[in-house]
C-alpha cells in the first residue's frame, strides 16, 4: 500500500498540526487459494485480504479508493465514527462507485482500535473485499504489548456470494451437511423411542428449521489471513513476549471459538473499546466483531490458534511459533452442538412455551424436506399433547444470561475453563455518561426460514419505513430474537452500548450479537446527524432484508448547515 | 484516608509477617507451594529505618513508574497513590508468588469483593465458610479504590527476582507490574 505524509502545519502553530495520510487502494479482481480450492475473488491492492491499514488517532485520512472491477464497488470502514457521507453503504451514504473511478474519502480519525473494512456491495464482501484497520491511539494505551497481529477470519466458500443467495433462496437447508437424516430418525428412535423422536420431529418439521441449523452457509474453508489450515498463517515471536491479537471477523456467516491451547488470553479490547481486562480459555467471535486479547508466551514453543465455527461445521488454524516452520497439535473438533428446544422458544412466542399462541398457519405447507411423515394433520391439539417434560429448557451447568436457558449453543471452553460471556465486558474507560435511555425501540428479529427471508418486525427492508431517530436522544434498542439463529446486529455511525446490567461500565461496541430466544438491550446516544445503515452482518440475511435505514434529524446548526451546503448525495445500489 | 487495607499496621504486620504476610495463596495450596520457599523477598520495614521514599502512581491498568531500583538492605517508603478510575493493588514480591495471589484476587472478584471500581468491606468481612475472610491483609500490598492512598515499607534483602504487580484480575496479564532492580 502507498502512503504518503503530509505535515500540515495550522497557521504556523505547531502544536496545533494535525497529521494527515494519505492512502491508496484499488479495489481488483483476484485470485484466492485456500489450500482446499481456488477461487477467484475481490480483493483490494491486489490481494484478499487487503491491506492493514495502520492509522493513527487525531489522523485526517484521505483514501483514495479506485474501482477496477467491471461493476459497481464501494467501501465502508466498519466501526468508524465518520461523516455519513463517508460511510461507504450504497444508496443511504452515497452512491457507489462506478467501474474505473475514483473516489476520495476524508474524513477525521477520532478513535483507536482494532477495526475492518469491506465492501458493502453485493456479496463482494463474501467473496474477499475485506481488509484491517488497526488505529494507534493518542495516549497511551492501558496495557502492554511488545508485538501485535491482526488475526483476520474469514469463511471462504468455493461458491460465489451471489450463486450461494439463489441456492438458499430455492432451498434454506442448501448448505446445511448436518440436517438430520431418515437414517438419524431411526437411531434416533431407537435410542428415545418411536414417539418421542417424532414428536421431536413434528416439532422441529412445524417450526420450519432443521435442529442441526446453526449455521446456514456450510462447506466453507475458514481463512485465517487469507491462509487455510493446512497453509497455516504463523506470527512470530520472541519468547517472554507479550503478543497482542487482534481477532477480526470477518465472516459472512461464521461465528468462531477461539482457544489457544497452552495458553491463557487476556481480552483487553472489543469492537475497538477497551474493555476491563479479562482473562478467559477461550471466546466466541461474532460475526464482524473484533476481539484484542493479550497472551505471554515464556517457552520456546509453537502454539495452535483454533477457531472452530460454533456449528463445528469447519476450523481455521494458525500457529504462533518463535522460529517459522514450527507447529503445535491440532486439536480435533469438538462435536457439533444441536439447538434445543430453548432456543425455539422465541420463536414459538414471546412468552415462552404456551404453544395456544403458536402461529401454524404454515404447518400444512411444511415439506419437512429431510423427515419422512405427512404432517398435515398437524395440528395444536397435537402440539399440546406433547411432553414438554422431555424439553431441556434449563438444562446445562453454567449459565449465561446472553444465551436462553438451556439452548445448545451455550459455549463451555474445551479445557474447562473460562469462557468468555457478554456479562464480562466492562468498559475500561467509559465513553458516554450513563444517562436514562429518552425512549425504547423493539425491534423483533424476525425470519422465514423455509423461504429463507430475513426481517425486522417482520417487515424486509424493501417494504420498511426507515428509523427515525432525534439528534441528542439516547435510545434503548430492545432486541427479540425469534428466530432460530443468531444475530450480530450492526448499527453504523453510533456506538452501541450493550446492556450488561453494570450501569456506566456498560461496554461500548458495534455489533450486538443477539442468540435465539434472548433478548438483549443496548442504547445509543444518537450523536451523528444524517442517514445510516442498521443490519445483521450475516451476508445472507441483510440481503434477504433483515436490514434498516436509520435516519438522525436535527443535529448541531454547523452540522446542519454543512449538509445543507454539500447537498444530499444519495442514489441507489 | 478511611480505607482500613490503604494503611499498614507495622507493629501487627511484623508479628505475622511468617504466616500471611507475603503467603499469598498459602491457603490454595497445591503447586504453588514449591514455589514459595523462603524467596528473598525481603521484610516489612520499620519507619525509623527508612532510607528514601518512591513515589508510586496507579493508573489504568498501569504503574509510573514501571521500575524502580534498590540496594540489597535498602528500606524504601512506597507511597501509592490510585488516580484510576478502576480499583487497584500495589504488591512487592516474585512471579510465582503474583501468579498465586491473583487466584486469590479472583475469588474476590467472584463473590463481589472487588467490584471494579469500588472494594465492598462487608462482602471482604464474610466467613467463606473455611474460618477464612477475603481480607486482604498482606504486609507487602496495599488495595486501593480510586483516589484512595496508602504505603508500604519495605525492607530489601539479598537481589532477587522480584517485581511489583496488581493482581487484580487481567490487570497483571495487561501489563499492570513493574520491575525491581536491584542495583
Ligand atoms: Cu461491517
Ligand atoms: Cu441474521
Amino acid at each position: 500500500m502507498m502512503k504518503q505524509w503530509i505535515v500540515a502545519l495550522a497557521g504556523g502553530m505547531l502544536s496545533l498540526a494535525a497529521s494527515a495520510g494519505e492512502y491508496n487502494l484499488t479495489v481488483d479482481r483476484v485470485q484466492i487459494d485456500t489450500g482446499d480450492f481456488v477461487k477467484e475473488g475481490i480483493g483490494y491492492n491486489g490481494a484478499s485480504p487487503g491491506p492493514v491499514l495502520r492509522l493513527k488517532e487525531g489522523e485526517d485520512v484521505t483514501i483514495n479508493v479506485t474501482n477496477n472491477l467491471d461493476e459497481m464497488t464501494s467501501i465502508h470502514w466498519h466501526g468508524l465514527i465518520l461523516p455519513y457521507q463517508q460511510d461507504g453503504v450504497p444508496g443511504i451514504s452515497y452512491a457507489g462507485i462506478k467501474p474505473g473511478e475514483t473516489f476520495t474519502y476524508q474524513f477525521p480519525i477520532v478513535q483507536a482500535g482494532t477495526y475492518w473494512f469491506h465492501s458493502h456491495s453485493g456479496f463482494q464482501e463474501p467473496n474477499g473485499a475485506y481488509g484491517a484497520i488497526v488505529i494507534e491511539p493518542k495516549g497511551r494505551e492501558p496495557f502492554r504489548y511488545d508485538r501485535d497481529y491482526v488475526v483476520q477470519l474469514t469463511d471462504k466458500h468455493p461458491h460465489s456470494g451471489d450463486r450461494i443467495m439463489r441456492n438458499l433462496k430455492m432451498s434454506a437447508d442448501y448448505y446445511n451437511r448436518q440436517q438430520q437424516t431418515v437414517g438419524d430418525f431411526f437411531a434416533e428412535a431407537d435410542e428415545k423411542g418411536f414417539v418421542a423422536t417424532l414428536e421431536d420431529r413434528l416439532m422441529w418439521g412445524d417450526m420450519r428449521m432443521m435442529k442441526a441449523d446453526i449455521e446456514d452457509v456450510q462447506g466453507f474453508t475458514a481463512l485465517i489471513n487469507g491462509k487455510g489450515p493446512e497453509q497455516n498463517w504463523t506470527g512470530l515471536f520472541e519468547p517472554g513476549e507479550r503478543i497482542r491479537l487482534r481477532f477480526i471477523n470477518s465472516s459472512a456467516m461464521t461465528y468462531f471459538d477461539i482457544r489457544i491451547p497452552g495458553l491463557e488470553m487476556t481480552v483487553v479490547q472489543a469492537d475497538g473499546n477497551n474493555v476491563q481486562p479479562v482473562n478467559v480459555d477461550e471466546f466466541r467471535i461474532g460475526v464482524a466483531e473484533t476481539y484484542d486479547v493479550i497472551v505471554r508466551i515464556k517457552d520456546e514453543k509453537a502454539y495452535t490458534i483454533f477457531a472452530e465455527s460454533m456449528g463445528r461445521s469447519g476450523f481455521g488454524r494458525a500457529t504462533l511459533a518463535p522460529k517459522p516452520g514450527m507447529t503445535a497439535a491440532v486439536p480435533e473438533m469438538r462435536e457439533a452442538p444441536l439447538l434445543t428446544m430453548a432456543d425455539m422458544a422465541g420463536h414459538m412466542d414471546h412468552g415462552g412455551m404456551d404453544h395456544g399462541g403458536m402461529d401454524h398457519g404454515g404447518a400444512d405447507q411444511s415439506d419437512m424436506g429431510k423427515a419422512i411423515m405427512d404432517h398435515g394433520s398437524m395440528n395444536h391439539g397435537d402440539m399440546a399433547g406433547m411432553d414438554h417434560s422431555a424439553m431441556s429448557m434449563s438444562g446445562g451447568d453454567a449459565s449465561d444470561p446472553f444465551y436462553a436457558a438451556g439452548s445448545g449453543l451455550m459455549p463451555k471452553a474445551a479445557n474447562g475453563g473460562k469462557f468468555l460471556s457478554y456479562a464480562d465486558l466492562k468498559a475500561q474507560n467509559p465513553l458516554y455518561e450513563h444517562r436514562e435511555a429518552t425512549r425504547e425501540i423493539e425491534m423483533r428479529l424476525t425470519g422465514n426460514m423455509e423461504r429463507y427471508e430475513w426481517s425486522i418486525n417482520g417487515v424486509k427492508y424493501e417494504d420498511a419505513d426507515p428509523v427515525v431517530l432525534q439528534y441528542g436522544e439516547r435510545v434503548r434498542f430492545k432486541f427479540v430474537n425469534e428466530t432460530m439463529m443468531t444475530h450480530p446486529m450492526h448499527l453504523h455511525g453510533m456506538w452501541s452500548i450493550l446492556d450488561v446490567g453494570e450501569g456506566k461500565w456498560n461496554p461500548v461496541k458495534h455489533v450486538i450479537s443477539v442468540s435465539p430466544a434472548t433478548t438483549v438491550y443496548m442504547e445509543t446516544e444518537v450523536d451523528a446527524p444524517g442517514q445510516w445503515a442498521f443490519h445483521c452482518h450475516l451476508s445472507y440475511h441483510a440481503a434477504s432484508g433483515m436490514f434498516r435505514k436509520i435516519v438522525v434529524e436535527g443535529g448541531p446548526d454547523s452540522e446542519v448547515a454543512e449538509r445543507t451546503q454539500k447537498g444530499q448525495q444519495g442514489g441507489e445500489s | 484516608m478511611k480505607h482500613p487495607y490503604g494503611k499498614i499496621l507495622i507493629p501487627f504486620i511484623a508479628m505475622v509477617v511468617a504466616s500471611t504476610a507475603w503467603a499469598a495463596g498459602a491457603h490454595d495450596g497445591g503447586h504453588h507451594d514449591k514455589k514459595m520457599e523462603k524467596p528473598m523477598v525481603g521484610q516489612p520495614g520499620k519507619a525509623k529505618n527508612v532510607d528514601r521514599t518512591v513515589a508510586i502512581t496507579m493508573m489504568d491498568n498501569y504503574f509510573e513508574p514501571e521500575s524502580v531500583s534498590v540496594k540489597p538492605g535498602e528500606t524504601i517508603r512506597f507511597t501509592v497513590k490510585n488516580e484510576g478510575a478502576l480499583v487497584h493493588e500495589f504488591n512487592i514480591a516474585t512471579a510465582a508468588m503474583h501468579e498465586a495471589h491473583q487466584e486469590e484476587m479472583q475469588m474476590m472478584v467472584e463473590h463481589g469483593v472487588i467490584k471494579g471500581d469500588r472494594i465492598d468491606e462487608q462482602a471482604m468481612k464474610m466467613d467463606m465458610g473455611d474460618g477464612h475472610t477475603m481480607s486482604h491483609d498482606h504486609a507487602n500490598s496495599v488495595l486501593l479504590e480510586p483516589g484512595q492512598s496508602g504505603e508500604i515499607i519495605w525492607k530489601f534483602s539479598k537481589p532477587a527476582e522480584l517485581e511489583f504487580a496488581c493482581n487484580v484480575p487481567g490487570h497483571y496479564q495487561a501489563g499492570m507490574y513493574g520491575d525491581i532492580e536491584f542495583k
